[in-house]
């Protein structure tokens, strides 16, 4: 009796049940809705930034436009919007649009996308406030309910699945009596178990991955392999899991009925209750900050700002020399006293974002550790974190986007302090976004020591299960 | 006869370790996320509403200005925490806490609190609201789904029928037992609930011991219908086994499937523009008008006043006709948002009808809907404060323009206001909808909660009836 003979028999007594065909057709259907749901949100926003970049060329030849026009003698559209003072075209009329293309994954999972913003306008007057904004327009109930994806019917819907495939891999051959049959063939409990196992996960993981690689490649995410593989090694790891607990749990030498109850638990307990503990505990032992002191802050610092404006300019020329070539203190431009007092508002708002970050990112390493408690949580973690929909990418787009104000920022203040006129000519100069995305290994960097405690919980409760199968006899 | 039943039962549950045990964890859920929600909720509306009192004291203390220039610093708004949103605290963390209300502009609100928070955060956030719509019904079929078919497999349940006891009296009083079980757990939770409403209310709202009756009322219904659904599984079910996996079922497509499923449904059916559109949409409205709104002419402005006031020159008009012009701006910026933001937020309301009508296929929708009204931290309620803010503004705009029109001259850029004006304006006071307007907008959820309870006993009495003794 070989493991072939255990996988063809499997195979004719599984489409033989029909309740157990039904429920891999549902699985089916919820697998092929959970990426239908992602490929639309995934076109939904390749539109967006789509459109975000083209309204960038926009700005940048109506500006071209009325530059030229007033080059040739025309007047300004407005007196109040001249472009030529580096004030507006390094303003919000002449702001560049900074956009973070979708993650190449995004079909699969949604993650974070829906809530955290993936484009920024970015002009003179971008400071920390300015990312405190909304991200895409979005009903808060779909926000807080959260989305019907992949990475949904994975990390909640796949381990009941394989508990209703293997909950009873062993105890229905004791029960029917079969198992002594088996195993006066010459073949261990250990490789029919495994040669069983090996074929629901096969069955299952293979759905799940054929209909990700679907999703892969009508979407185009092959571009970055290594979080194609991720996802899957996520994928094939988390599932393995809850076979291996199947096993372990077959081992115990319980009836069906037991098994199922305990595996069941299981499941709550791991994939609800755990994570709503966790959140719990988070939530009292290591309270997020709220943001709105920052406002506040805000307000003073510009109030403070208005009336001290000489002395803030006479101070920030003192600071950066570099901007300021050509500038004589004694006697400011308005603009230049303007920008100082926005300038002490910026970083007045920086020491209080950095503050509260600072004390958010502890935060965040603490709520982050307890995410081991829970295999559900690692999984999750791990598969939007491949799909490029997780926190950290977005976190990366942040500081390129700052980085990319402040050199916004250099390019338009010297002009803006020394009271300058801006032409057409500078328009090719001025900064344009280019987004440089996460190396390919940042992700893998990450999931390492999630995957590999997985990995690890596997290979425990794998072995577990091996000890226990080596005792089965089949007079039990 | 039905008095020894329901005392069996009772404690039999009571004395069952896994009751015990699972009572246990749920309780102390449901008595960590209260208290948890309550400290979170009043630390919150501290906060905010020592904001406001210094967006107030900002806006009081600005200095002489031109009352235009301080329209242009304007004031802030933050949202308050109402009472009962310690125990749901809903949709609060995906709208924005504060809005900036300034000249000519309609701003969102900023400050989601869930996008300072993690991923895994998101998953696992648990209120009591989610212990109650979650783990009380999984406790409700842990109890329940042997109620008759254990007995049923074990024999007894023809010896107990033999005793001459109804079939109807057996199944109410395993109800009753296991009700008052039950009640163990949720009556302490719920004076622990009305007594933090009571003694120390973390936010202002409209009649919330109203709200919270009915709250309870509304959750004491959908774990009726549970208990009456899992009796009716298990009256009909061949064995308990399949009685616990078909009403596991039932859980996981009530509390998992369904909710996620209405979400990208109600996408499909009314999908919302892109944040980008929006903006676009309406920065270009805003700049020439659209269908039979247009904007303000400046022109036929100033010649109306002329003709009103009987002189020539614009020097010599009594008023400020820029701040007539001003103000006719507002107007019509108005009326270009009340367009775009009333179609976002009917779209949403749309997106919520649609989670409401899969109520049928899963109660907890239902309930969700009514907890989070009742609460006052559904997306109706986020909309009823963003409007009040909203109009708030406006009056503000329009004072700030009359008062320029009345008290300088056209083309006097010197006039200057001080506090007095500032002062005058009446801080922003919100009062909460009342109980009735969030039920009159929750009909359908009643109804359709309603008929799930009314079907779920109609379905118990008939599977009792037609249960089979062995």
């Amino acid at each position: 009796m070989t493991a072939r003979t255990v996988l063809r028999n499997e195979w004719r007594l599984l489409m033989a049940d029909r309740a157990l065909r039904i429920v891999l057709g549902l699985f089916a259907a919820l697998l092929v809705y959970a990426l239908a749901n992602g490929v639309v949100w995934l076109r939904f926003q390749e539109r967006t930034v789509e459109a975000v970049e083209s309204g960038n060329g926009e700005r940048t030849s109506a500006l071209q436009q009325e530059l030229d026009a007033i080059a040739n003698g025309g007047q300004p559209s407005s007196p109040f919007a001249d472009p030529r003072s580096p004030l507006v075209l390094g303003g919000p009329s002449g702001s560049h649009t900074a956009a973070l293309e979708p993650g190449s994954l995004t079909a699969l999972a949604v993650g974070q996308s829906d809530l955290l913003p993936y484009y920024y306008d970015v002009n003179i007057y971008t400071n920390e406030s300015s990312f405190q904004q909304n991200g895409e327009v979005e009903n808060p109930l779909n926000l807080m309910v959260g989305r019907f994806d992949l990475a949904f019917v994975v990390v909640y819907l796949l381990p009941l699945l394989v508990l209703a495939l293997s909950f009873n891999v062993l105890s229905e051959e004791r029960e029917q009596g079969t198992l002594a049959l088996t195993l006066s063939q010459p073949v261990s409990a250990r490789s029919v178990v495994a040669a069983k196992l090996a074929f629901r996960a096969f069955l299952v993981v293979g759905m799940v991955l054929a209909m990700s690689l679907l999703g892969v490649l009508a979407t185009g995410g092959f571009d970055s392999p290594g979080r194609v593989l991720l996802w899957c090694a996520a994928v094939v790891t988390y599932s393995l899991f809850w076979f291996v607990l199947a096993a372990w749990v077959n081992t115990l030498r319980r009836s069906s009925a037991w098994n199922a109850t305990v595996l069941v638990g299981a499941w709550l307990v791991l994939v609800v209750v755990l994570p709503a503990a966790i959140n719990i505990a988070a939530g009292l032992l290591h309270p997020l900050p709220s943001r709105v002191e920052m406002i506040t802050a805000q307000r003073d610092a510009s109030n403070d700002a208005v009336n001290r404006r000489s002395e803030l300019l006479a101070r920030y020329l003192e600071d950066h020399p570099e901007m300021a070539e050509g500038v004589v203190a004694d006697e400011p431009g308005l603009g230049a006293l303007a920008w100082a007092a926005t300038d002490a508002v910026n970083r007045r708002l920086e020491e209080v974002t950095s503050e509260h970050d600072a004390r958010r990112a502890d935060q965040i390493v603490l709520v982050r550790r307890y995410r081991f408690l829970s295999p559900a949580l690692l999984a999750q973690d791990v598969l939007i974190d491949a799909a490029g929909t997780g926190d950290a990418r977005f976190a990366h787009f942040q500081s390129q986007v700052r980085a990319f104000a402040e050199q916004w920022r250099e390019f338009f203040v010297p002009a803006i302090l020394a009271d300058e006129q801006m032409t057409a000519s500078v328009l090719p100069n001025v900064p344009k976004f280019r987004l440089a995305d996460e190396e390919p290994g940042d992700a893998t960097r990450r999931a390492a020591v999630p995957l590999t405690v997985l990995g690890g919980l596997v290979l425990l409760v794998g072995m577990g299960a091996g000890v226990g199968l080596g005792r089965v006899r089949g007079a039990d | 006869m039905i008095r020894h039943i329901v005392r069996k039962e009772f404690t039999d549950v009571v004395r069952d370790g896994r009751f015990r045990w699972c009572s246990v964890l749920v309780g102390s859920l449901l008595l960590i996320s209260l208290g948890h929600g309550w400290v979170q909720a009043r630390n919150a509306q501290q906060e905010h509403a020592a904001a406001q009192a210094t967006a107030r004291e900002h806006w009081e203390t600005q200095g002489e200005k031109n009352p235009h220039s301080a329209a242009h610093y304007g004031i802030y708004a933050f949202k308050p925490r109402l009472a009962l949103s310690f125990v749901d605290e809903g949709v609060d963390p995906y709208t924005g806490t504060s809005v900036w209300l300034e000249a000519h502009r309609q701003n969102d609100f900023l400050l989601r609190p869930a996008q300072d928070a993690t991923a895994a955060q998101r998953i696992g956030a648990l209120t009591a609201a989610q212990v109650l719509q979650h783990l009380v019904p999984l406790l409700i079929i842990l109890l329940t789904f042997g109620a008759l078919a254990s007995e049923r497999e074990r024999g007894t349940l023809r010896q107990l029928l033999a005793t001459g006891i109804g079939r109807r009296e057996l199944a109410a009083g395993k109800a009753l037992g296991i009700s008052g079980a039950l009640a163990l757990l949720l009556v302490p939770a719920a004076l622990v609930g009305a007594a933090a409403l009571v003694v120390a209310s973390p936010g202002p709202a409209a009649s919330p011991l109203a709200r919270g009756t009915v709250l309870a009322g509304v959750y004491l219904g959908y774990f009726t219908a549970f208990l009456a659904l899992s009796l009716a599984v298990s009256a009909w079910a061949r064995s308990a086994r399949t009685a616990l996996v078909i009403l596991l079922a039932v859980w996981v497509v009530n509390g998992l499937v369904a909710p996620r499923v209405a979400v990208d449904l109600s996408k499909w059916l009314h999908p919302t523009p892109s944040a980008f559109e929006f903006a676009r949409t309406v920065q270009s409205e805003m700049s020439t008008g659209v269908a039979d709104i247009s904007p303000p002419d400046r022109d036929a402005s100033t010649q109306r006043l002329l003709a009103e006031y009987g002189v020539e020159r614009v020097e010599d008009l009594p008023i400020n006709a820029v701040g007539v012009y001003l103000q006719e701006s507002e107007e019509f910026g108005n009326r270009i948002f009340d367009r775009n933001y009333g179609a976002l937020w009917d779209t949403f309301e749309r997106q919520g009808v649609v989670h409401e009508m899969l109520a049928v296929a899963a109660p907890l929708l239902a309930v969700r809907t009514l907890s989070m009204g009742l609460a006052g931290t559904d997306v109706e309620q986020h909309r009823h404060f963003a409007t009040a803010a909203e109009t708030y503004r406006r009056d503000l705009m329009r004072q700030m323009n009359g008062d320029m029109t009345e008290n300088s001259l056209t083309g006097d850029f010197s006039y200057a206001a001080g506090a007095e004006l500032w002062e005058s304006v009446p801080p922003l006071q919100y009062a909460a909808p009342t109980l009735g307007w969030v039920l009159g907008n929750r009909i359908l959820s009643l109804l359709v909660l309603g008929a799930w309870l009314a079907g779920a006993i109609l379905a118990a009495v008939a599977r009792v009836r037609r249960a089979e003794v062995g």
